[in-house]
């Protein structure tokens, strides 16, 4: 359960990200928050992830207040909890691909026996298995963002978070990804998902569609 | 005054420790100034931001103070060399009144940044950070004791006086003279030895029963008792010789450097036991703790006793 | 108990080597830049440690030429400047309880005009034994015979005396000494510009008298009692200039340690600039390294972590440009004999002008070395790691 309440986010220069919002989410629940670039809805992803703490107001997961929690629990938490995946992926270009994969499981100081067996799990279920070894630099679009969703699942999160996925796609790879998206559904993963693309908003599996425009909620449809 | 390129390596280091610790201390004081755990503004999220400075700098200095307490040590004993008189380091710790000050500073300082450290590790394990105020109010103490001891050590190397014939250290540990050591030094060993053993037989009780005050007390009293035996009794069966009562000339290559071993194991012990009657740690962090404490002080008692029982069964007879 | 838990429980922190691993692929990704700074700080720490390593083995082979001197000279003076001292006021000093012996030495210096070079003249009789093992050889040296060492035999030569040399008096005359063998070994004793021939020959060249001696060499048993000694002599004395052996040392420590000194200033100066370029750089605070750290960040890592393998990375470097600092000034020094380094310590106050480099190691110059590079450059990394770790990860990703 993802709660924002009275939530304000101005960044320096008075920019005004956010102006007042408050929102709710369902565990399992699957939301589009849909704007344009500067509407604010990369911000609420930004804040439910923990990366940046709000001007004023707080956010809550789990009845757990992680805008008010030191620096190293938010981090041990997002690292826990949530799995994100960016708008360029954000994949280390001259690592591989199970090196980034690996790269949030590092400062957890696990065996690696424990490394090997995560690592082999998502790369089955994203189906990059046969590329665990090469560069990123090397792959195609679509093998990027598969590594970069598998990066997202190692520890296996109870939410996903993607920021215009499907931006950087064509058609057929965006539709791959849908099929993932509905997969991790199954698994009872709350997926917020923050896009512009058309392609989302007929989706049937989608259980809410936010608008966002200027920092405020327009509306915030079930579909 | 002596400027070897040790003692310039050690003004070096010493001033790069001054400009850290007086960040850390002006961080810490703005800290103490406006830390409010609930806050939501800028300011307190700048204040964490420079909590993490502080903590990264402390802990660099201890980390790098810990190898530099021993280049210490291995300096006094170079400049004994050129000291006339001097045959080990007592003789240039006693060349003036502030080196014994400045010795002990030191020991104290590593200890309490030890602490300091300890402390902090506990504070990052809570949500809350209990003892965030705490700590900054402790390094304020402890940045005071560490100009104290940086400008003792100026002073120090900066008076040493190579024309001044100063004492070795037979002349110091003397059980003639009459000073409050010599009457120590003189008590007959039984005294010391069975306070010694007591001492510890007391400190494995507390542990077993987890009394954690008297626990760390008892550790106090260890090391004073331990360094005092160890003077009066168990050195001079290291030296074998039944009026060498130094405790430096054990730091030499003639005794396998023993002194480093000895003095390193019931360091971190009684750290270790010390440190267990400040923090409250969790069950199995305090259990780690009391077992270590324990293992090496025992492990201390044992060397130390077996010196003279050694020497006993090579020779037949005591010193 | 596990050893990460001992290791814990003593140093109070745990290393990940994961994150370890990662700060040596990070420095490997970026490659030039950090060769380039593991390029700067080797040459500074060889530099260092060489002019370190040259001083200590000057210090040794100064050392090993003053171990042959006598404990205790004693030399009288008059109006305070060195003069001759009557043979026969020895037994004075023999009879000091402590005292092994006492020789009456005659030594001097000769100016050679044509070469512009002084030798110097060392009177030594058959019987007498030095410590210094070279000069206890069997000499054969008869009245008009004279043994020299390598050098002065050169210069002779240059003047083309081959088999003899012409001494000039103080009255004119000249004394004629045959030149029977030629010390092939190296003695240290005064720029190798030894003659050693028959006592009675040097006094004649000396012009002194039949009991005049230039000093008397003191050798004491025990060593401790060197100082109580040299207050008894100087009872006997009270004109004579007593030297001992330890305050030569002395002296001679606080050249070396001066001069190091000054080496050290120079490389502090260039250290700090070095500093100052790091602060900036080390790091990475480009905005693709900035990127990755915001990425590590949104994927869990905390502040601690970043900061921690960035602290990797500079101990990983700095610890690697200190072994090949070492490394190189190892090879400059004890390899190459340290051309152009060496002129530079060398100058005629140094009372060995030629000498061997002979290798050892002196942990405690490595350890110094060690102090003088390693924490100053981790020192330097600190803030600019603690702003990279603290970075806001959203501002990164934009």
């Amino acid at each position: 359960m993802i709660k924002l309440i009275n939530v304000s986010k101005i960044y320096d220069k008075n920019v005004i990200a956010l102006n007042n919002i408050n929102l709710k989410f369902k565990e399992g629940e699957t939301i589009i928050l849909k704007g344009v670039s500067g509407s604010g809805k990369s911000t609420i992803l930004s804040l439910i992830a923990g990366l940046v703490k709000p001007t004023t107001g707080s956010v809550l997961i789990d009845k757990k207040k992680i805008s008010k929690i030191p620096d190293h629990f938010a981090s041990s938490f997002r690292q826990e909890h949530i799995g994100f995946i960016f708008q360029k992926y954000n994949l280390i270009n001259n690592l591989s691909v199970e090196e980034n994969i690996l790269l949030p499981l590092l400062p957890l100081n696990l065996k690696k026996i424990e490394h090997q067996k995560r690592v082999q799990e998502v790369l089955e279920l994203f189906n990059i298995e046969e590329k665990r070894f090469a560069l990123v630099k090397n792959l195609s679009g679509g093998q990027q963002q598969r590594c970069a969703i598998a990066r997202a699942n190692i520890n296996n999160p109870k939410i996903i978070l993607a920021d215009e996925p499907t931006a950087n796609l064509d058609e057929k790879l965006s539709l791959e990804f849908i099929e993932i998206l509905k997969n991790l559904k199954s698994q009872q993963k709350t997926i917020i998902i923050a896009t512009h693309d058309p392609l989302f908003f007929e989706l049937d599996f989608v259980d809410r569609i936010i608008q966002v425009k200027n920092g405020e909620i327009i509306y915030d449809i079930e579909s | 005054m002596i400027l070897s390129p040790e003692i310039l390596t050690i003004y070096i280091l010493d001033g790069l420790f001054i400009v850290f610790a007086t960040v850390a201390f002006f961080l810490s004081i703005s800290i103490i100034k406006s830390w409010d755990y609930n806050a939501t503004t800028q300011l307190q999220y700048s204040l964490e931001k420079r909590s993490y400075l502080a903590s990264t700098i402390i802990k660099y200095m201890f980390f790098i103070k810990l190898p530099f307490f021993l280049f210490f040590i291995f300096t006094l004993e170079k400049i004994s060399l050129i000291l006339p008189g001097a045959m080990c380091g007592a003789g240039v710790v006693n060349a003036n009144e502030y080196a014994t000050i400045l010795l002990f500073l030191k020991l104290i300082n590593l200890y309490l940044f030890a602490y300091w450290i300890v402390l902090d590790t506990e504070d990052m394990k809570y949500e809350e950070q209990p003892y965030l105020k705490q700590k900054f109010i402790i390094f304020t103490v402890m940045f005071l004791f560490l100009i104290v001891e940086i400008s003792l050590e100026y002073k120090t190397f900066y008076s040493i006086d190579i024309n001044n014939v100063v004492d070795c250290c037979g002349t110091i540990f003397s059980l003639t003279d009459n000073t409050y050591l010599s009457k120590i030094l003189s008590l007959p060993p039984w005294i010391l030895l069975s306070l010694f053993y007591f001492n510890f037989l007391l400190l494995v009780i507390s542990a077993l029963y987890r009394y954690s005050y008297s626990f760390a007390t008892l550790n106090l009293l260890f090391i004073l008792i331990s360094l005092l035996s160890l003077i009066s009794y168990f050195g001079t069966y290291i030296y074998e010789l039944p009026t060498h009562h130094c405790p430096f000339c054990l730091l030499q290559y003639e005794y396998n450097y023993m002194g480093y071993f000895l003095y390193t194991i019931l360091f971190i012990g009684t750290f270790n036991g010390l440190v267990i009657g400040f923090i409250k740690f969790d069950k199995q962090e305090v259990i780690l703790k009391y077992k270590v404490s324990l293992l090496l002080n025992f492990i201390y008692l044992v060397v130390v006793t077996l010196y003279p029982l050694l020497y006993y069964f090579k020779n037949g007879v005591l010193l | 108990m596990k050893l990460q838990n001992i290791w814990f429980v003593v140093l109070a922190t745990k290393i990940n080597f994961y994150l370890l691993e990662y700060s040596l692929k990070y420095i490997s990704r970026y490659k030039y830049k950090n060769i380039f700074i593991v390029l700067i700080m080797s040459t500074l720490v060889a530099l260092l440690a060489s002019t370190f390593f040259l001083s200590n083995a000057m210090k040794s082979e100064y050392n090993k030429l003053i171990s042959n001197y006598p404990d205790i000279v004693v030399t009288n003076q008059q109006a305070l400047r060195d003069t001759t001292i009557n043979e026969n006021s020895s037994y004075k000093i023999l009879e000091i309880k402590g005292v092994s012996n006492v020789i009456p030495r005659v030594w001097g210096e000769y100016y050679f005009l044509n070469a512009n070079k002084k030798f110097t003249i060392l009177g030594k009789d058959e019987y007498e034994m030095y410590s210094n093992p070279l000069l206890n050889e069997n000499l054969n040296l008869t009245k008009d015979s004279m043994v020299v060492s390598l050098n002065v035999k050169r210069i002779l030569e240059d003047s083309y005396y081959d088999d003899y040399f012409n001494f000039i008096k103080a009255d004119g005359n000249v004394k004629k000494m045959l030149i029977t063998s030629v010390l092939e070994k190296s003695t240290l004793i005064n720029g190798e510009l030894l003659i050693i021939m028959n006592k009675e020959s040097a006094k004649e060249i000396f012009e002194y008298s039949k009991n005049e001696v230039t000093d008397f060499g003191v050798s004491v048993a025990n060593k401790n009692e060197i100082p109580f000694i040299a207050a008894k002599i100087k009872t006997i004395f009270p004109s004579a200039k007593i030297t001992l052996k330890e305050d030569l040392k002395v002296h001679y420590e606080n050249i070396y340690n001066l001069r190091s000194g000054f080496f050290l200033t120079v490389f502090i100066i260039s250290f700090f600039t070095f500093f100052i370029i790091i602060y900036d750089k080390a790091t990475g605070l480009n905005s693709e390294q900035r990127h990755e750290i915001g990425i590590l960040k949104a994927l869990g890592w905390r502040v601690g972590d970043v900061l921690n393998t960035k602290l990797y990375e500079g101990i990983i470097i700095s610890l690697l440009s200190y072994i090949l600092g070492i490394g190189l000034a190892f090879i400059y020094v004890y390899v190459m004999k340290a051309p152009y380094l060496k002129k530079i310590f060398l100058n005629n106050y140094s009372l060995i002008s030629n000498y061997n480099i002979n290798f050892s190691i002196d942990y405690e110059t490595l350890a110094l070395l060690f102090f003088l590079s390693v924490p100053i450059y981790i020192a330097a990394t600190i803030i600019p790691s603690w702003r990279v770790a603290t970075l806001e990860a959203d501002e990164v990703m934009r």
